[in-house]
């Protein structure tokens, strides 16, 4: 597929999502926002993939942003719209804080520490009952953002989604890509290129967690609560990653199509098969990642456009 | 040497806090190690399978629900208790583990390693959701009278069954160091963990020892899932919280090391229990396991970085 | 190629099924994985047959169409929203935790379509979501809020100690575990017998079983240090016999043995530990022998499903729908407004053993069944302590002595 007729695509299919609201009904457009949340999630944490760092932490830091988005409202009396600024920068900075302290891990040692963290932020916003509501959680009184309504939440998720992708691409098409490219595939004649391996690193690691805790908190603001248990869902580390993967790893398409393919399947299936379709939704991850290991993008890829294989 | 006199600092410091532990808060002691007996024998098969076919699987926990639910479905239908189960059920899981490799995990082993751990983790929803289809999601035990045996040591009383989880730590860690280092296959798997590239160049077939280990590590995790029944209640969800633990305990370890398992685990394990014995911090005891494993792992790279 | 696929989707998803006219469709969304979502479900489809074989509500049958909410608040959204546009549901039921409740409910508000709420006993969330009249009129919540929980456990143990003056109850020591459900209970239990000059209340948190815990040893040492009257625990039905067989090798052994998950192990009744085990609940079997309509329900849930319910979710969704079909019978039409003033005359004498009627709670003005029962397991059957009106057996005390 050439690069214009790509564009085209991408463009009408911008069109089409931004248009939504206008024509689909408001079961769509739910199903659509829970998608696009996942979708974003599994953006950011292809971005950090692509300096070869795991993240299992992507729960940590969404439900940190949660968490400071409503107690922002409920304890700062923000406004709902600049709370989920503030947990945008609320994630980044502690991202920045721990980044010194984990971004010298490699492999499976910094996945399980990214994994430690979440619990951690999750176990002391369970104990620090006083403040921040303890395993119940929190309510916002004035309810959920726009009043709940349905387009303008849409258009809500959307935007977050739409920074996903707007970092993904700056990730993409700047020199970052290079930089973190470079680390990913050969640390050492990286550095000796004159790439400073940590600044790269800390840069990545905070945007796709700044975005991470955007995300939490467009989730607080579009249901009202907050609870540990559902912001700190292993859910939101753990689809992320099956969508990126399945949809191809080391790109901004790659994980729209998975979070495409899962999301809609899985509300699929749960239609036709109320009692037992997650059994049928572990099993099409199996076939789907062991027959397309290269993800659902190589079937748009297949007419292969050489520049980019290079790099990739 | 420094490497001597730093064991033997850690000795003897270990040495000073069991003494401290057994005049003020024996009890600390007792469950800790008991504690860290059941995540230390969940924990080596996967370490295991980690060292040599260098996959992480994310459906570990989910072999032990298996295995539990099959050990607890023979002891029902033959009447039998489930100590007698725990060789047919380890059997059974090898055999079962075998198969769900060479199915599934033995063709994405050729591909990216993200992939292996995406396929596991389809595994695990998989495993689960069919049992909770087939046995619902209440609970299942068999109640029986031997795992409440207790013992009294002054004026404490404190349930010893549970230390039938540190022996068989014991018996695993000690068995496989035995195996991987004593008999033509383990010495093979070693290599092949080691340096799969090499290890087929002198002839030994990867693949095949691969899908040993695998089954030898489900058979160690289905005779755990025998043993497992005796003390717990068993339920789809069981097996899940396992997989992370053991997770995080190999990497406290360090990959490769299986006796350091058995440290790392009696290390969270006392420090839980330690926690847990004071009113002030009983709800922290579930942190202290985190922030042990990041403080040893963030530790061991900044030494290593140093020398 | 992805735009098709996603116009194809989305089209796939507006289409409504085209449903026969004249019929009352009922929503339901339970957490179906979950053995309180699948048999609350199987026994509301199961009144749904019973009221469609009598001859219908308004001469028309009803329809319940059941989605699972996968335990979730984004998917409970989803399915309240599936629900409302796509099959047009004139009347929603359902729900068993408070974090799907709280998911379902902005767009609860946004229908504003009667809910005959079964579940979330979670009042600092739930009930301060739903907020108060006249926002909320539309939530008819069958299930007691904990705090209603508490206040009928104080008056229950009240009750108890007059009417068996053997039975006396000075410290309470509360094993919680410590998510929401255990958290929850530990704080209406502070407030409610804590208040009382009577009982010193203490207590401690444990991870249950069902998240990984199973570790009792330091809360069975914190309560035997305590030497308390009445030993309680709020956990899952994971921790019921691994407590037990714990507190036996610790030789724990209070007075008065109390357990309040929300349902218990299979088999737990044939095994010699669960003698004189006290317990929370809302229901159980032994009512079918004083309760025709606890027997009816139980005839048949058994009949069809040829299995027996395991919680007291199964009759009280069975209960939601009987309500419901009165309710619609009485008012003469699904219209919201005239709907909901029909219900609030409800008079339902249901399988729990009580006539449920609908009163104002704490911030909302439709709260159904306030009172909660102690049972006992008696030779392997949960029998009714209290209320005396539902009584199937008086209490046993002490709590053996382990041997």
């Amino acid at each position: 597929m050439n690069r214009n007729v790509s564009r085209i695509f991408a463009a009408l299919f911008g069109i089409l999502a931004i248009a939504l609201p206008l024509f689909a009904g408001d079961y769509p457009l739910q199903v659509a926002r829970n998608i696009m949340l996942y979708m974003a999630l599994a953006i950011t944490w292809d971005m950090l993939l692509r300096s070869g760092q795991i993240s299992f932490g992507i729960a940590g830091l969404f439900g940190v942003g949660a968490y400071a988005a409503i107690l922002g409202v409920i304890r700062a009396g923000m406004p709902a719209w600049f709370s989920i600024i503030f947990a945008a920068i609320f994630s980044g900075v502690v991202a920045f804080a721990i980044g010194f302290l984990i971004l010298r891990l490699r492999a499976m040692y910094f996945s399980i520490v990214t994994l430690a963290l979440g619990e951690i932020f999750r176990i002391i916003i369970h104990n620090l009952h006083d403040f921040t509501g303890g395993p119940e959680g929190v309510v916002m009184q004035q309810g959920v953002i726009f009043g709940g309504s349905a387009g303008k939440l849409y258009w809500l998720t959307l935007a977050g989604l739409a920074v996903a992708i707007a970092a993904s691409y700056w990730f993409e098409k700047s020199k970052i890509h290079f930089a973190l490219t470079a680390i990913r595939n050969n640390e050492i004649s990286a550095k000796s290129s004159g790439v400073n391996i940590f600044r790269w690193l800390l840069l990545a690691f905070v945007v796709t967690s700044a975005i991470q805790g955007l995300l939490g908190g467009i989730f607080v603001q579009s249901y009202g609560f907050a609870t540990p248990d559902t912001v700190f869902s292993a859910d939101f580390t753990l689809l992320p990653l099956a969508m990126a993967l399945l949809g191809g790893v080391y790109s901004t398409r790659g994980p729209i199509f998975g979070a495409i393919l899962l999301g809609l399947v899985s509300e699929w299936l749960k239609l036709k098969i109320p009692y037992g379709h997650l059994v049928v939704y572990g099993i099409i991850i199996i076939i789907v990642i062991l027959f397309m290991p290269q993800g659902l993008k190589q079937l748009v890829r297949q007419p292969a456009n050489k520049t980019d294989r290079r790099s990739a | 040497m420094v490497v001597k006199r730093r064991t033997a600092i850690i000795a003897a410091m270990s040495i000073a806090a069991t003494i401290a532990l057994i005049l003020w808060k024996p009890t600390v002691l007792i469950y800790g190690l008991q504690a860290a007996g059941l995540y230390a024998a969940v924990a080596i098969p996967m370490g295991l399978v980690l060292g040599i076919v260098h996959i992480v699987n994310l459906s570990h926990g989910e072999f032990m629900m298996v295995a539990a639910y099959a050990a607890y479905s023979a002891c029902k239908a033959l009447g039998m208790d489930p100590l007698l189960a725990i060789i047919p059920t380890a059997i059974v899981t090898a055999i079962f583990g075998w198969v769900i490799f060479q199915l599934t995990i033995r063709r994405a082993l050729k591909g990216p390693e993200l992939n292996q751990l995406i396929l596991t983790f389809g595994l695990a929803i998989a495993f689960t959701q069919t049992i909770n289809l087939i046995f619902t999601s209440q609970t299942y035990k068999i109640p029986l009278d031997y795992v409440s045996a207790s013992m009294d040591i002054g004026d404490i009383t404190f349930g010893t069954w549970s230390f039938v989880f540190v022996a068989v730590a014991i018996v695993y860690t000690y068995g496989l160091q035995f195996f991987l280092t004593k008999t033509t296959t383990g010495k093979a798997a070693l290599a092949v963990g080691q340096n799969p590239r090499g290890a087929a160049i002198v002839g030994i077939d990867v693949y095949r020892t691969y899908g040993l280990v695998f089954a030898l590590a489900m058979a160690l995790v289905g005779a755990m899932g025998a043993l497992f029944l005796t003390k717990s209640a068993i339920f789809p969800g069981v097996g899940t919280p396992f997989t992370m633990k053991s997770f995080c305990l190999i990497a406290m370890a360090g990959v490769g090391n299986i006796p350091g398992i058995l440290g790392a685990s009696v290390l969270l394990g006392v420090a839980e229990n330690f926690l847990r014995a004071f009113r002030p911090t009983r709800d922290w005891a579930e942190i202290v396991f985190f922030v042990l494993i990041i403080v040893v792992i963030v530790g061991r790279s900044l030494k290593g970085r140093k020398s | 190629m992805k735009r098709m696929m996603l116009a194809l989707a989305v089209f796939a998803l507006i289409a409504g099924s085209a449903y026969a006219q004249g019929t009352i469709k009922i929503g339901g969304i339970w957490t179906l994985a979950d053995i309180t979502g699948k048999q609350g479900s199987a026994a509301a489809q199961l009144a749904v047959d019973e009221i469609n074989a009598a001859g219908g509500v308004l001469g028309k049958k009803l329809d319940l169409i059941v989605v699972d909410d996968e335990g979730k608040a984004d998917k409970a959204a989803a399915a309240v929203e599936k629900l409302a546009t796509v099959d047009k549901v004139d009347v929603f039921m359902g729900g068993m935790g408070s974090g799907a409740e709280l998911g379902k409910i902005p767009a609860f508000k946004k229908y504003g379509k009667v809910v005959m709420s079964t579940g979330a006993a979670g009042s600092v969330t739930v009930e301060k979501a739903l907020g108060p009249s006249p926002e909320s009129d539309f939530y008819f919540h069958i299930h007691p809020w904990d705090y209603n929980q508490g206040a009928s456990y104080a008056e229950g143990w009240d009750a108890i100690q007059k009417q068996y003056p053997n039975i006396k109850i000075r410290k309470i020591f509360l094993a919680y575990e410590e998510g929401a459900f255990g958290k929850s209970s530990w704080d209406s239990t502070k407030v409610l017998f804590g208040s009382d000059m009577r009982y010193t209340i203490d207590g401690a948190s444990f991870k249950s079983a069902l998240f990984g815990g199973g570790d009792y040893t330091s809360v069975l040492e914190a309560a035997k240090a305590f030497k308390p009257d009445l030993f309680l625990w709020a956990g899952y039905d994971a921790d019921a016999l691994p407590l037990l067989e714990q507190s036996k090798a610790m030789k724990f052994s209070p007075g008065i043995y109390l357990g309040a998950p929300p349902g218990w192990p299979i088999g737990f009744g044939s095994s010699k530990l669960s003698r004189n085990v006290m317990l929370y609940g809302m229901w159980s079997p032994a009512m079918n022998d004083n309760n025709p309509a606890s027997a009816k329900f139980y005839k048949n849930y058994v009949a069809k499903y040829k299995e027996e319910p395991a919680t007291y979710f199964a009759p009280l969704s069975y209960s939601a729908v009987y309500i419901l079909a009165d309710g619609i019978k009485a008012a003469g039409t699904t219209e919201t407004a005239p709907l909901i003033k029909a219900l609030e005359a409800t008079k339902y004498a249901s399988p729990l053993g009580e006539t449920i009627t609908f009163k104002p709670s704490n911030i909302i003005k439709h709260q159904g069944i306030t009172r909660q029962k102690i049972l006992q397991w008696q030779g392997g059957f949960q029998e009714v302590i209290w209320p005396f009106e539902a009584a199937t057996a008086e209490p046993v005390y002490p709590f053996p002595a382990w041997k």
